[in-house]
């Protein structure tokens, strides 16, 4: 019995940082890494199941990503997991998500897991989309947004909760093995102490390379993608403003403001 | 040859030998029962984990006599209590030193060698100095017994603010009958003693070499006319005597035999406990082994010998609960229950011949003698408990490490969690970036040195909330500019600097301390410079105290740190600095916990109060008892809970006890920030004086545009 976990490392943006000089993303210099937050709580699903099972449940986790990346996956690995895998070939920058689903497809083709957990969205690039590209190259079940699952592992049948807009909720039920994408909140997730991440440190990390999955070189890499990122650039800025001087004339700007809105 | 040279008393005087060997019997039991005792409790300690507290034993030794022969740490804030208990101290060793003397002569040197010297001046001598002894034991006992009867003290009072009535242990009521068993026990072979040295004395009143020199024990003496008196004959004391003996015999007896099992083995635990004191306890905290997999404490059995014998050393004397700062708010915390929950839980598991299965060895969780994970967190490692303590138990040390396996097991509130997470990728607990680090010195009219590029005379160890929270920011640029105008040559570590891990530690997270510690460290290695110099105690207390165990032995001595209040003294001292003005406020001082108790830097801030013209009204808690303001062991990166009274304005409540106070002075960023907040919210305090940073006022002083005379006469009073 097995759950893969697709996580990914994501970039926040540090402090008055600037644009990469080709103008296609921010200068590596102001990005501050860490995994993604949905992460977190795809990966405290799979060790929940894997705790409350009595049988024999691997969980492992997969990247996509240079060495930095690892960083990362020993903190997943921290947290419990059994083995991490880490797959990167220097073809592989500049792909979008679906390149990324193509390559997750080919990992689980190898591990054949019976549960695929990724997180909902990334929260630097924000797609949503890799985890269910990902369901569509394997032609698995899917379900997107979980925030609820109940599943015993090796079951046939998992039974969910999807957060919908306007709080509606839908409750499914779908064949596995499944690709289901996590929500956040949908547990609490473990802290990873430091000693956890350097003890860590013994666990391997796989690394996979195009050729250990048997992926072509052209078929990955900003030239197989079918999107491609033209421009990043900080907009102009939009209608906020501070408004300042002391409690009292900001109140009073402030019931102007509202006046103006309402247009009396 | 004069007649009192024969004088003594005989023992067993007309007991027949079937008496005597019965007594004997009871002796050898009670010995027997009392070694037996003693190895259960040895072998409850051998239970624990290695420590490293060997060594050293003579000075050790010395220590512990000199704090015992002192009765120093028992007559802190209780000098009474301690008086009285030096009564009973010095009185039960002559007692018992008089009664070994009997067992020496009778037992050994007259049957081996044939030597007797119980006899004459010196038995005479003998029967004085015990029969005062007597006297000094029942008055202290008395004054023990009024004050646990009447003085209604607080910190006597054993209900637990960590559980609720109805709870099995929730008023410890077994230690109370302990405490009075105790108590009576020993009153009575006191008083038993004397009116059977009465009655021995009316018994014998025909026998002169036994009346005329009964004034040398002149209690006895006293109370043998009085029963005279009351009509007691010869033959009637004889048999009051024979009877009494027995009783008192056997009291003695019993209460030997029970030494290990009751708060009578305080006797040797307590000293113990003093022997093996840490100096540096909570200041410096214990390292997690690299060979060790599991960081603190999940079981009883993970404690070491040296903490178990501390839990033993205990006797409730209430002095730690009554000091502890989240006790004093109505948090579930009090130092005195940890450690009597943990010596109630190694008594169960570790006392009998084989341990308990591993399950049942944790101290963790909601069960009798586990400790609650709120307990643990509300515990602010302010040493107040640990300062206290007479028997130097050391509370702290155990709690943190308590609360390393609460932090491996996630085990905490989530804002910690995240505050954490922050702290590791951000190397700093504000979450900004790095590079914001020095942005506080684009306010000065210099530029400021980086002392990774080069030399400088003293490195500026800034710390987090005086680099990055707004309100320390002046704090910390007026600090630049003091040092700027003493001439000093200074610099900094800039974005090098990640926060220094005081706090970190105190959570209980090892790992990510061992991470900060190790990059300051190696920074530090890499600049040229003489001294450190901080205006944060916190940073101050890790980088003196424990960042030298992190670092390569032979550099060691690049951690000599100084707080700034020594450093400005001493500037202004020597002239390097000068008060152009001076200022008539009414002060108080809070003593910041990492500067005051954990590193004694009592002197130099209230020197430098002195230097700039201020009064110092002393709030009732100073100095070694200073009221933590409530930030410390992370707690200020936890809320405190809605409803209930924040240490710090519990502290604000009594500096508005005080008399016309203008300014309350503090000496830490966290204090800064804690005291600003408090007395805005505690009712009744806001507009009563303002809270200031120390720096601050020796600025205005030292940056006073014009030094006028006026100036220095009519300083303006501070609403």
């Amino acid at each position: 019995m097995k759950i893969l976990v697709a996580v990914k490392q994501v970039a926040a943006l540090d402090e008055d940082f600037e644009i990469r000089a080709d103008g296609l993303d921010v200068d590596e210099d102001f990005l501050l890494f860490d995994l993604n937050e949905w992460d977190d709580y795809s990966l405290e699903e799979a060790m929940k199941i894997k705790e409350a099972s009595s049988g024999d449940v691997e969980v492992v986790v997969v990247s996509i990503g240079p060495e930095r990346v690892d960083e990362s996956l020993r903190k997943c690995l921290a947290k419990g997991a059994d083995r991490a895998l880490r797959v990167w070939d220097d073809a592989i920058e500049g792909s979008d998500s679906s390149v990324m689903a193509r390559l997750l497809a080919a990992v689980v083709r190898k591990e054949a897991p019976d549960m695929v957990f990724a997180g909902v969205q990334s929260s630097d690039h924000a797609f949503a989309a890799t985890g269910i590209g990902l369901a569509g190259e394997l032609g698995w079940p899917h379900a997107a947004v979980v925030n609820a699952l109940d599943y015993a592992p090796g079951a046939r049948q998992a039974s969910l909760k999807r957060e919908l807009e306007g709080g509606v909720s839908q409750s499914v039920t779908l064949q596995c093995p499944a690709v289901l994408t996590i929500q956040l909140g949908i547990n609490t997730p473990r802290y990873a102490s430091l000693r956890g991440i350097k003890q860590a440190n013994a666990k391997p990390i796989d690394v996979l390379g195009l050729g250990d999955l048997g992926v072509a070189a052209s078929t990955v890499g900003v030239d197989a993608s079918l999107s491609r990122v033209r421009r990043m650039y900080i907009p102009p800025k939009g209608r906020a403003q501070m408004i300042e001087g002391s409690p009292d004339q900001q109140a009073a700007r402030l019931v102007e403001i509202i006046r103006e809105f309402k247009g009396a | 040859m004069d007649a009192t040279a024969q004088t003594t008393r005989i023992l067993f005087e007309q007991f027949s030998p079937w008496a005597i060997n019965l007594f004997y019997a009871f002796g050898y039991a009670a010995i027997a029962c009392f070694l037996y005792g003693s190895y259960v409790q040895v072998r409850k300690y051998r239970r624990g984990q290695p420590d490293a507290s060997w060594g050293q034993l003579a000075a050790r030794f010395g220590d512990m006599a000199r704090t015992m022969l002192t009765h120093r740490t028992l007559k802190r804030r209780d000098h009474a209590a301690g008086a009285a208990h030096a009564m009973i101290f010095f009185s039960f060793i002559a007692l018992f030193v008089g009664t070994a003397t009997i067992t020496l002569e009778v037992d050994i040197l007259k049957p081996l060698f044939g030597i007797t010297f119980w006899k004459g001046g010196f038995y005479l001598l003998f029967s004085l100095v015990l029969d005062l002894a007597g006297l000094g034991l029942i008055g202290g006992l008395l004054y023990m017994m009024y004050r646990r009867k009447w003085m209604a003290l607080p910190k006597l009072d054993y209900t637990r603010p960590d559980r609720q009535p109805g709870d099995p242990d929730y008023d410890r009521s077994a230690y109370r009958r302990e405490d009075w068993a105790f108590l009576w026990t020993l009153i009575l072979i006191g008083i038993t003693g004397y009116v059977l040295e009465a009655s021995r004395l009316v018994w014998l009143s025909g026998d002169a070499g036994v009346w005329d020199s009964r004034f040398w024990s002149p209690v006895g003496a006293l109370l043998a006319h009085s029963l005279m008196g009351l009509g007691l004959d010869a033959s009637g004391a004889g048999t009051l005597r024979g009877g009494l003996w027995w009783f008192h015999g056997l009291l003695a007896l019993s209460f030997i035999a029970l030494i290990p099992f009751t708060k009578v083995k305080h006797i040797f635990t307590a000293s113990a406990s003093l022997m093996f004191r840490d100096p540096l306890a909570g200041r410096r905290l214990p390292k997690v082994p690299e060979t060790q997999e599991a960081a603190g404490y999940q079981a009883i059995t993970d404690l070491t010998w040296k903490n178990l014998l501390h839990l033993d050393a205990c006797t409730k004397c209430g002095r730690c609960h009554e000091a502890c700062p989240a006790r004093t708010v109505g948090a579930p915390l009090s130092p005195r229950d940890v450690i009597l929950s943990l010596r109630e839980f190694a008594n169960h598991a570790l006392a009998a011949s084989s341990l308990p299965d591993k399950a049942e060895l944790s101290i963790h969780g909601k069960g009798p003698g586990q400790v609650f994970m709120e307990t643990l967190w509300s515990c602010r490692t302010c040493l107040a408990c640990v300062e206290i303590c007479p028997v130097a138990v050391e509370h702290v040390p155990i709690i943190v490490q308590m609360r390393r396996k609460l932090v491996e097991e996630g085990q905490m509130e989530p804002i910690l969690q995240k505050t954490l997470q922050t702290i590791h990728k951000t190397g700093n607990s504000f979450g900004e970036s790095k590079r914001k680090r020095g942005a506080w010195t684009k306010g000065l009219p210099f530029p400021v040195k980086d002392a990774r590029k080069e030399p400088v005379e003293t490195l500026w160890f800034v710390g987090d909330y005086a680099a990055f929270d707004p309100r320390n920011q002046k704090v910390t640029q007026a600090f630049a500019r003091l040092l700027h105008a003493a001439g000093e040559d200074f610099g900094l570590l800039l974005d090098g600097e990640l926060n220094a891990g005081n706090d970190v530690r105190r959570v209980g997270e090892e790992g990510l301390y061992e991470h900060l510690a190790s990059s300051n460290i190696a920074t530090l290695e890499g600049c040229e410079f003489k001294r450190i110099v901080t205006t944060d105690p916190h940073s101050f207390n890790t980088i003196r105290n424990e960042y030298p165990e992190f670092a390569d032995p032979a550099l060691r001595g690049l951690f000599q740190i100084e707080h700034y209040s020594t450093v400005l003294l001493k500037l202004i001292q020597n002239g390097r600095l000068t008060l152009k003005k001076h200022l008539s406020h009414r002060v108080t001082f809070h003593d910041p916990c990492h500067l005051g108790r954990f590193n004694k830097g009592y002197d130099a801030p209230r020197e430098l109060l002195a230097l700039i013209g201020c009064t110092l009204v002393e709030m009732p808690r100073n100095r070694d008892n200073s009221f933590c303001c409530g930030a410390g062991g992370g707690r200020i990166w936890i809320p405190d809970p809605v409803g209930m009274e924040k240490p710090a304005q519990n502290r604000m409540k009594e500096a508005a006890g005080l008399p016309d106070i203008d300014v309350f002075v503090v000496a830490c960023p966290k204090d800064l920030t804690m005291f600003e907040d408090a007395l805005k919210t505690t009712p009744g305090c806001e507009g009563r004086f303002v809270v200031r940073e120390l720096i601050e006022l020796i600025a205005e002083c030292v940056e006073a545009a014009d030094p006028a005379p006026a100036a220095l006469a009519a300083a303006p009073a501070m609403a």
